[in-house]
């Protein structure tokens, strides 16, 4: 029986990948790896009561990268004729120029993967009429649930497919990814003031990920994060005391440390963390880890897209800088073994060190503890998005709800601040972490060098003694 | 030839009709790319690919869905559009779904948009490379590049041909070239911080591009202006956006402008038509027949010939971009879905004598992260670029915010400068706002 299931269906056969593989080490490259990737992507939207439009995308495709020292040659077809592949492979050869190398005519094939997105009944077998209910009824919960709602829409989407990865140093390996994800907004008046708000939630999950207590949730978040605006004011402006919830503030951990500590800014030596591993940067409380293996989470992966394991790394340890995220180049470059962190948003791009579920482990004190701490600052609970200069370091997040906090109590709500800090300085004022670590449900999409991939983040509560937030007013 | 693209198209819609859509839309591309990536004296990257897909809008028994594949099998096209037809059947009949008027597609200009390179074949891989190259070394050879960490340059272009068809009578195809040179420069300060800065040039025809030393340079010279970069402190300053930062800003005030914005009520211009937003210097159009213009199109993405509309007259709203199925339910007549290229009235001056005339204030040179709320307009965006005094640049700042709302800031703009920005559809100018929110320290 041969090694590839999935994509024989496309007549995807060993031969044809060691023949590729051949082809993309003609010319001397150092290390080679074809990635095959089909995703079927189903969306459903309703807006104005009904489900009224749909979207599906086939994406097919391989790409072929070649190797040499850092240098990356690559090319990519949705043609996966013998002849097609060939050519793409002889596009990234050109990156090297020497006598061929010897690809592999047999692949080691791993036994078997982890199992972290277990699903009761694909994709595939999960007929559209199936599907429509969820959205009607979310849509109708979230117009029962508040009378100033006036609009509301709701998108579902749910990703079947697969990758297969195989490489010149003989290792294939095929990976089925599912994911599905529910968005959810509204839109109320009250007075003549309009507010829209909104929920969502992603995993890499099949329908059953829709259970009632999720579903309730998704309606009583987006009806409750919107309707709080029209109570919420401004936040203030300048160099405040931060306290962030426990969930998706994780936010603050992606761009802050997560982003600066991807092996490939180190090693061009462009982050302002590239000297910093073995060094404390932050209080020996603070843990922080990238994982793959967060079942069922958006984030997780049971193999990178370079055929690695992928496991959990640790980025600081006891507040001591302990290791970057690495892809198989950086690895080498830096002579430790691949971290599982070799992703790629499809087949058209090579892979570049990323995130996948990144979080701070539990610390020790408690949430009441630290917002009473505070005398004056803010409480920040919800975000939209957040971005960062890797090598100055400076980073923002977006809040679009959260709360003053005056004498160690939460006054009155807020909304719609940008706050800004800087990683490193950020972490060393990281002073008080709780022990209610959560890990967002959300759907968050990561982008860097224009690829976009599914991550999670998590955090316990947090405090971080001053950053400057972006509000109007005096502070 | 895209004529090629011509004929899968019509063969899809033709495909899709057969199977039971009442209309069809249908499109296909091709697109050969190529990138050149270089840092440091060495060759870093280099993608080369030639892609391709189709896309099919389907009206089936008054419902709607939109697909696209690129397994380009026949077996597997044609067991595709069959599965789409099925799924779109499931869907809740919408009586506003349908192709747009016939009508719409008449009257497309005849001007010649020039919006391919005839010599793109010409380049080859040594080209590539050299610009890549020169864009490093212009970079290094600038005062002060002691400091310099590492450079990363890239050329890029593309040839994109497409072809769509409508069951109901419109056809189009054509073919487009983009090319490209970029920088990026890290820095050493000596407080730790490795800041970067960039700079970029894209354009349809590679002799339009500036020299890549012009590119080099400037992203080099950008980069140590944020060595010592401070934070600023707060407060109600003018603030001048510099011509390609302020794109940005400007998208803000338009992404609330479409038909779908307002129809769901998530804009902040909703009943604004004809209302005084901006300062009367505020004064745009969409205009999408500029020769070589990277926004130009003869018809917009749903194939309504394309004409110039304004949006802006003396700070006055005066028009939405009203697509078909979003007009249809508001009962207004389609303009175009999006923005093409931006059409400005300019100022006098260039962006010195804007900092001249601003006296203290800052500059902002970059926006990171932030956002805006459609819905009410309230905005709050990271911010870094100069303090400007006595009418000069003055001392790098960063790690600052800017935050109002849009309904108070435009009212202010106080300058237009006469410099848009001139490698973007946008060409946004410098642009000057007083008595904006900004925090620092």
């Amino acid at each position: 029986m041969s090694s590839i299931r999935y994509f024989a269906r496309f007549g995807v056969t060993e031969a044809l990948v060691a023949d590729a593989l051949s082809a993309a080490l003609s010319r001397g490259g150092d290390f080679a790896d074809v990635f095959f990737q089909h995703r079927v992507s189903n969306d459903l939207a309703l807006e104005d009561g009904a489900v009224n439009r749909a979207y599906t995308t086939v994406e097919l495709g391989v790409g072929v990268r070649v190797v040499k020292g850092d240098q990356t040659g690559y090319g990519y077809t949705e043609d996966l004729s013998p002849a097609a592949l060939r050519a793409c492979a002889e596009t990234a050869a050109a990156i090297a120029s020497g006598p061929a190398r010897p690809a592999p005519q047999r692949f080691h094939v791993p036994s078997r993967l982890p199992d972290r997105y277990r699903l009761q009944t694909p994709w595939e077998e999960v007929r559209p009429e199936a599907k429509l209910p969820l959205l009607e009824g979310v849509n109708a919960r979230v117009f029962a649930a508040d009378p100033r709602v006036k609009k509301v829409s709701v998108h579902f989407r749910d990703e079947a497919g697969a990758v297969l990865v195989a490489t010149s140093d003989g290792r294939l390996v095929e990976d089925l990814q599912p994911m599905t994800l529910l968005y959810v907004s509204c839109l109320a008046e009250q007075g003549g003031r309009r507010e829209q708000g909104g929920y969502n939630v992603a995993g890499r999950a099949g329908f059953d990920f829709y259970a009632p207590d999720r579903v309730d949730r998704v309606v009583r978040e987006a009806v409750a994060r919107t309707a709080i605006l029209f109570e919420a004011g401004p936040a203030p402006a300048g160099e405040l005391p931060v306290v962030l919830a426990a969930g998706s503030s994780g936010i603050l951990l992606h761009e802050a440390i997560g982003h600066g500590m991807e092996a490939d800014f180190n090693r061009k030596n462009v982050s302002i963390y590239a000297d910093k591993i073995g060094k404390a940067i932050a209080k020996p409380f603070v843990n922080i880890v990238d994982d793959a293996a967060n079942e069922g989470a958006r984030g997780a992966i049971n193999v990178d897209d370079e055929g690695n394991a992928a496991g959990t790394t640790r980025l600081v340890e006891d507040g001591v800088l302990a290791t970057y995220l690495h892809d198989a180049i950086s690895a080498k470059h830096y002579g430790v073994a691949p971290t599982g962190n070799g992703r790629r948003q499809g087949y058209a791009y090579p892979p570049l060190p990323r995130m996948r579920s990144t979080y701070m482990l539990p610390g020790p004190h408690k949430r009441e503890e630290i917002i009473q701490s505070v005398k004056k600052g803010i409480y920040c609970e919800n975000f939209t998005n957040g971005q960062v200069n890797i090598g100055a370091g400076d980073f923002t997040f977006y809040v679009k709800n959260g709360w003053l906090i005056e004498d160690g109590k939460l006054t009155r709500p807020i909304k719609d601040v940008n706050i800004i800090g800087n990683g490193p300085k950020v972490l060393e004022q990281v002073d008080m972490v709780s022990d209610d670590l959560a890990i967002d449900e959300g759907g968050w999409t990561c982008g860097k060098d224009g690829q976009s991939v599914p991550v999670s983040q998590g955090l316990p509560t947090v405090r971080v003694a001053s950053l400057t937030v972006g509000g109007r007013g005096n502070g | 030839m895209a004529s090629d693209l011509l004929k899968v198209a019509e063969e899809t819609v033709a495909l899709a009709l057969r199977k039971g859509a009442r209309e069809a839309a249908g499109g296909a591309y091709r697109v050969r790319s190529v990138e050149v990536q270089w840092r440091d004296g060495q060759l870093e990257k280099v993608t080369e690919a030639t892609t391709r897909g189709l896309g099919l809008e389907l009206y089936v028994d008054g419902r709607y869905s939109a697909v696209s594949t690129a397994d380009l099998r026949p077996e597997a096209v044609e067991q595709f559009v069959a599965d789409a037809i099925a799924l779109t059947r499931t869907l809740t009949p919408d009586p506003y779904r349908a192709l747009p008027d016939p009508r719409l597609y008449e009257g497309r200009s005849t001007l010649a948009l020039d919006l391919e390179d005839p010599r793109y074949g010409e380049l080859d891989a040594a080209r590539r490379v050299d610009l890549a190259r020169a864009l490093e070394e212009s970079a290094r050879a600038v005062k002060g590049a002691e400091a310099i960490l590492s450079v990363t340059t890239g050329f890029g272009d593309t040839l994109g041909e497409s072809a769509r068809v409508h069951s109901n009578g419109f056809s189009g195809a054509r073919r487009v070239t983009d090319f490209g040179l970029s920088a990026q420069v890290s820095v050493k300060d000596p407080d730790g911080r490795r800041p970067e800065d960039w700079d970029a040039a894209g354009g349809r025809h590679f002799r339009a591009l500036p020299a890549p030393e012009r590119v080099g340079r400037a992203a080099a010279e950008r980069a140590l202006a944020r060595i010592g970069s401070r934070k600023g402190e707060s407060g109600r300053f003018t603030v001048a956006v510099e011509n390609r930062s302020a794109a940005r800003l400007l998208g803000f005030l338009l992404g609330p402008m479409t038909a779908a914005a307002l129809q769901q009520k998530r804009s902040f211009l909703d009943g604004k038509l004809g209302a005084q937003i901006g300062s009367a210097r505020l004064e745009l159009a969409d205009d999408p027949l500029v020769p070589r213009g990277l926004g130009s199109r003869l018809w917009d993405s749903e194939g309504i010939a394309a004409r110039r509309f304004p949006l802006f007259e003396a700070g006055a709203l005066r028009s939405y971009f009203v697509d078909n199925y979003y007009g249809r339910k508001l009962g207004m007549a389609p303009t175009s879905r999006g923005m093409s290229n931006l059409a400005w009235k300019l100022g006098e001056h260039g962006q010195d004598r804007l900092l001249a005339e601003l006296g203290e204030g800052l500059l902002v040179t970059g926006f990171l992260g932030g956002n805006s709320n459609s819905t009410t307009g309230d905005f709050s965006l990271g911010a870094q670029g100069f303090r400007v005094r006595g009418g000069q640049l003055a001392e790098p700042v960063g790690e600052m915010n800017l935050s109002g709302n849009h309904l108070e800031l435009w009212p202010h703009l106080a300058g237009v400068g006469n410099d848009p920005y001139p490698w973007s559809a946008a060409r946004t100018p410098t642009l000057v706002f007083e008595g904006v929110q900004v925090a620092g320290t």
